[in-house]
């Protein structure tokens, strides 16, 4: 994610050296530019065309424009090409090129083309036709190159409606992809049986690489992995990769289980020889769809290959040949239109006149043109998965989704946006049920929302105070209006595709219909998976998502609360006694008056670890008071683990580092220790102590005291509590902090007196009584 | 009245005991050639009988592997027939398994019926005894040695001892140097045991062999509380394990098979070794049982202490649902890398496996056998 940051603040000077070029009048005009460049990028490919820009100087062809743009925009894609009625996107691009090449365009041509424009449609043709179209200077196009919907599909004039409408050229263009469904050749029922040869597509993605396993794990099929790759071995090396990544399993015993087939989804025959398509369609058994481009900023025309027409290639393969099942997964967005009221597995899709995002349209389009495929007697099942949020067991989840970008977002500033429902379950459910769906015959055929329970907006500001983050619900527009102005000013790398998410107008679209969209309702999967005896659908709450939150925090999209923060919970200690040097009695007195914080819950639930600053007073260190710049508390350390054989079992560890008035640095080692004696109220107050230079070995050694008298005034009524909470949240902050410590401290001094009572019982007698059962 | 021990119409019961297993070791169940499956006639230095397979590869230069099984558990459930094992897996990864059913096991009669040992003696005579009968087979070809539970747990003693020397690799699953229960299993197994040992000597798990009505159904009907599935064993296994209120396994993650087959698996629990696992399991490390018997000096009063005797890089693995050991694992390295930072010691946590389906879970070979292959590769 490093490169993002990089990426964006030169795409921001880019813009800025544009944009000053424009304001200052530069000399060069569009034509000059365009023939600089040409002049200087293509000589070989056209050598005609400098010559003949420079001729015809103020009216560009439409065609060279989009040669010149697609010569640009070949340098960010892997096979350095891009022909112009190509998908910069479909070609390899990502949406980081896609910033570049916006940059790279202004200070080349100095033509400026909105982002959301690029998004929208990345052929280069395109993108010459709307600059032409906008500014007006240069003669249309001769032949459009989109592929012409068929006249019966055109639409009448849309009339004027009160919604927001998807683009016109759009709805053509689904309408015709839709119509290709009608070409599917017709097929009869398959074999109800568990699948032996499964097809898969997008298992290097975050829900297909999921799957992959479970299907491995859950059936004894062959699965023919789909990767996008030159060849076998880069592919089984990207599929390699891409297990590791989201933390699954990669070894021999998956590789012996699997054929990894290099292809594309998005090609006729998937990119596949006609040998191997032909052998596929008569031994697979079932195909699995999982494949998709998810970018929320690109529009229909440039999902559709990915997402449509990939769909159909595959119901061509299962209607080919041997008869086979295909199970699609599509997606809740299919629903995603502002307003809707249900979103039951079998209610009536969203009005696709009134779906905005590209993704949303696309997917739309895929599940559609299937539901036709259906009446050619193919077996479609379509799963709709929600936000698909992270492994409650690993914490793997996708940096690209938007549901990861939203809850690093609300720990991070500590504000939510007022949802209604979100619509979200974790990975491994989503996955596991999906796969069981693939499994189970009787369950073919129909449609499914793995949504999962659905979260309320309650649920999320509970779990998150429960989590030790306490966040402040916002009215959506106030919401994204203040994460855009902090995410712009916070700078934070690996949020950047959120801050573009949020800035898009049509990307914004989705998120308010997901926001305001009512909860998904699940019943037939329900009734599913409490069929099969699977884990039933369990709300996503905090402590399902804490491996996530963990891994997103150690990845640098959300963060935890960290010792330099404003802390959380914090109390006063001070401590009495003496010290002396090691052989002689401890007769220098020392103290120490400490602050005890913490940042956070998680802190202490996962580190046990308690933040100290503070001074020690001791004469023999040094005349002044000397400050305690840093420090730990560890509870328990090593589960109460005695550092020798014995029955003195750790309580608290301090391990402090000390600077003295004339900068001398010390460092000081104390353990409160638990026996089995009756002492028990000195023991949690006694600190074993050893004082030494920085790099050397102890100088000092001596126990101090926490005086009994200041014991309850300082740790229990003198704890405070982070001011900007409600005085709720700090009486339960204050309860919570004395509840755990309680346990560990009780814990601790259980350990060694167990260990007696254990030692006095082996003392009986153990009898071997004859064994008779009755 | 349901736990009295003597029943006045079975005074006149001969006074020998019935022995329901036979003295000899119950036969392997896999489904490996059988002339490939050799079987040696092994016995400890205390003369206790004792099981050792090895699997022939038909290749004599292979490095070997010795598989240890946990308590009351034995050999077959890494040859079980119906999943992808650790055996078909080690063949196919040029290893030599080698599989050592410790007096432990249920193949032999020892929990049930047998004389008492406690896990001294198998750090003492079985474990150092098979490795070297396996080196004086194999020469100086590696050896490696995979180990489960409290067969890893004795093997920790054994190897702190420093009584098998120079082995290859260790991969420890579910506990080694560090064991940890939970509370409430820690308790069950103080208090409650200690009220039940002068009655019966051992928990049994499989419903068949007792019958309905026995001085165990209090026991059956104490471990079905609360549980999801209605088979009694693997109640008492799953659900409680031997009525520890600990859970031994994933429960999804079983077979069908391996779950009708859990009587097999698994076997009774002697009541009458808990005094040594309680003092292992309150001190949180290993622990020798024997303090004035100089038999047993060999051993280190604290195997924890004696961790620098360790000579040979050790993979820890556990389920991240592991319901008996809890993080165990995670703890010993945790203090390993504190105490003795010159130790090789591994980590590796299986989400979302438990405590025995780690080797009998049917996705198993997938999600644990590669990390198991990976290490002994890098070592071989």
């Amino acid at each position: 994610m490093g490169d993002l940051n990089d990426d964006a603040s030169a795409y921001a000077g880019a813009r800025a050296t544009a944009e000053s070029i424009e304001r200052g009048g530069s000399g060069l005009g569009v034509n000059d530019l365009l023939a600089k460049v040409m002049a200087a990028g293509m000589p070989e490919q056209t050598p005609a065309e400098p010559k003949a820009a420079a001729d015809v100087a103020p009216a560009v062809d439409v065609d060279t424009l989009a040669a010149t743009i697609a010569t640009i925009a070949g340098r960010y894609l892997p096979e350095q090409h891009l022909s112009p009625d190509a998908d910069f996107f479909d070609a390899g691009g990502t949406s980081v090129h896609a910033v570049e090449l916006v940059a790279e365009l202004e200070r080349e041509l100095g033509i400026e083309f909105d982002l959301d424009e690029v998004f929208a449609d990345a052929r280069p043709i395109s993108l010459a036709r709307r600059w032409a179209e906008a500014t007006g200077n240069v003669l249309p196009a001769p032949t459009p190159r989109v592929e012409p919907p068929p006249a019966a599909t055109r639409l009448p004039a849309a009339p004027a409606t009160p919604y927001t409408t998807a683009g016109r050229e759009d709805l053509d263009q689904i309408l015709a992809d839709l119509a290709l469904a009608d070409r599917l050749p017709f097929t009869s029922s398959p074999e109800p049986l568990p699948p032996r040869r499964i097809l898969l597509t997008g298992a290097t993605g975050f829900l297909g690489s999921h799957m992959l396993l479970d299907l491995l794990r859950h059936s004894d099929a062959h699965v023919y992995c789909l990767v996008r790759a030159a060849d076998e071995t880069a592919a089984a090396t990207r599929l390699g990769e891409a297990l590791k990544s989201y933390k699954l399993p990669w070894s021999s015993e998956i590789r012996r289980r699997i054929t990894v087939l290099p292809g594309d989804i998005r090609q006729p025959h998937l990119g596949l020889s006609d040998d191997l398509w032909n052998s596929l369609a008569h031994e697979l058994d079932s195909i699995v769809g999982v494949a998709a481009a998810v970018d929320f900023l690109r529009g229909y025309h440039s999902l559709r290959q990915s997402n449509v027409l990939g769909a159909l290639t595959l119901a061509e393969l299962a209607a080919t040949g041997r008869p086979k099942p295909l199970h699609h997964i599509s997606s809740v967005a299919v629903f995603n239109e502002v307003g809707i009221t249900a979103m039951g597995e079998d209610d009536p899709l969203a009005h696709i006149d009134r779906l905005i995002a590209g993704y949303d349209q696309s997917k739309w389009a895929a599940e559609v043109a299937l539901r036709r495929a259906r009446d050619h007697g193919l077996i479609v099942t379509a799963m709709r998965p929600g936000g698909i949020g992270g492994h409650t067991k690993t914490g793997a989840y996708n940096p690209q989704d938007l549901s990861s970008g939203f809850l690093s977002a609300f720990g991070r500033f500590r504000t939510v946006p007022a949802f209604h429902y979100l619509n979200a379950a974790p990975v491994d459910w989503v996955s596991r049920t999906a796969v069981a769906v693939v499994c189970e015959p009787d369950a073919w055929g129909y449609d499914y929302n793995l949504t999962g329970v659905p979260n309320t907006l309650d649920d999320v500001v509970r779990d998150m105070a429960f989590g030790g983050m306490h966040v402040r619900v916002q009215e959506w527009d106030e919401w994204r209006a203040d994460a855009v102005a902090r995410l712009q000013s916070e700078e934070i790398p690996e949020l950047a595709f959120l801050s573009r998410v949020l800035q898009s107008p049509t990307a914004l679209k989705l998120c308010e219909a997901t926001i305001k969209g009512p909860a998904a309702l699940d019943d037939r999967t329900a009734a599913l998976v409490e069929a099969l005896g699977l884990p039933p659908a369990a709300r996503y709450d905090a402590r399902a998502q804490l491996k996530t939150f963990e891994k997103l925090a150690d990845d640098g999209l959300g963060r935890l609360p960290q010792k330099d923060d404003r802390p959380y919970l914090w109390f006063t200690e001070t401590t009495e006694g003496t010290v002396g040097e090691f052989g002689r009695p401890a007769d220098t007195p020392c103290s120490m008056a400490l602050t005890l914080s913490i940042a956070s819950m998680h802190q202490l639930v996962s580190e046990r670890r308690v933040d100290v600053r503070g001074t020690l007073t001791c004469p023999a260190v040094h005349a002044e008071p000397v400050t305690v710049e840093r420090g730990d508390i560890v509870v328990r350390p090593d589960e109460g683990i005695p550092e020798q054989h014995g029955l003195r079992h750790q309580l608290l560890s301090y391990r402090l580092e000390l600077v003295d008035a004339d900068g001398g640095r010390w460092w000081l080692d104390g353990r409160k220790y638990a026996r089995a004696r009756r002492d028990v109220w000195r023991q949690t107050r006694a600190l074993t102590v050893e004082i030494g230079r920085e790099g050397e070995s102890a100088s000092l050694k001596g126990e101090v005291v926490v005086p009994a008298d200041s014991y309850v005034r300082d740790q229990i009524d003198g704890i405070k509590v982070d001011p900007r909470l409600t005085s709720q949240e700090k009486r339960a902050a204050k309860l919570t902090w004395l509840a755990w410590f309680g346990m560990e401290m009780g814990k601790g001094m259980l350990g060694p007196f167990a260990r007696v009572a254990a030692d006095l019982l082996d003392l009986r007698r153990t009898t071997t009584p004859t064994e008779r059962n009755r | 009245m349901i736990f009295r021990t003597i029943n006045p119409r079975t005074t006149t019961r001969p006074a020998l005991r019935k022995v329901r297993t036979g003295a000899a070791l119950r036969p392997l169940q896999h489904r490996l050639d059988p002339a490939r499956v050799e079987e040696i006639p092994f016995r400890a230095a205390d003369g206790v009988r004792l099981g050792l397979t090895r699997i022939d590869s038909g290749d004599r230069d292979r490095p070997a592997v010795l598989i240890l099984h946990g308590h009351t558990a034995s050999a077959d459930m890494f040859v079980q027939p119906e999943t992808r094992n650790l055996v078909d897996v080690l063949l196919d990864g040029g290893y030599e398994p080698w599989l050592l059913d410790w007096r432990g096991s249920c193949r032999l009669p020892n929990n049930e019926t047998g004389r008492k040992y406690t896990y001294d003696d198998v750090a003492l005579y079985d474990i150092p005894e098979a490795v070297n009968h396996i080196r004086r087979r194999i020469g100086d070809r590696p050896l490696f040695v995979v180990a489960h539970c409290i067969g890893s747990l004795s093997l920790s003693l054994s190897m702190t001892a420093g009584l098998v020397p120079g082995l290859a690799g260790v991969v420890s699953q579910g506990v080694f140097l560090t064991p940890k229960l939970a509370g409430s299993t820690s308790l069950r197994m103080s208090v409650a045991a200690e009220l039940l040992k002068s009655r019966i000597d051992h928990i049994p798990v499989d419903f068949r062999k007792v019958g309905l009505w026995s001085k165990y159904t209090p026991l059956f009907a104490l471990a079905s509380r609360k549980a999801s599935c209605p088979d009694p064993t693997c109640q008492i296994l799953h659900n409680s394990a031997w009525c520890s209120g600990a859970s031994l396994f994933v429960h999804e993650q079983l077979s069908e098979a391996t779950h009708n087959r859990l009587a097999d698996l698994l076997g009774p629990a002697p009541l009458w070794i808990l005094p040594h696992l309680r003092r292992i399991e309150l001190a949180r490390s290993v622990v020798r049982w024997h303090d004035t018997d100089y038999r047993y000096r060999a051993l280190p009063p604290n195997a924890l202490d004696a961790a620098a005797r360790i000579d040979t890089p050790v993979l820890l693995l556990a389920g991240s649902e592991n319901g008996l050991w809890l993080d165990s694992q995670e703890l010993c390295r945790d203090i390993l890398a504190r105490r003795q930072p010159q130790l090789d010691v591994e980590y590796i946590e299986i989400p979302g496996y438990g405590h025995l389906d780690t080797f009998l879970g049917r996705g198993a070979a997938l999600d644990v056998f590669g990390h198991i292959l990976d290490f002994l590769g890098e070592r071989r």
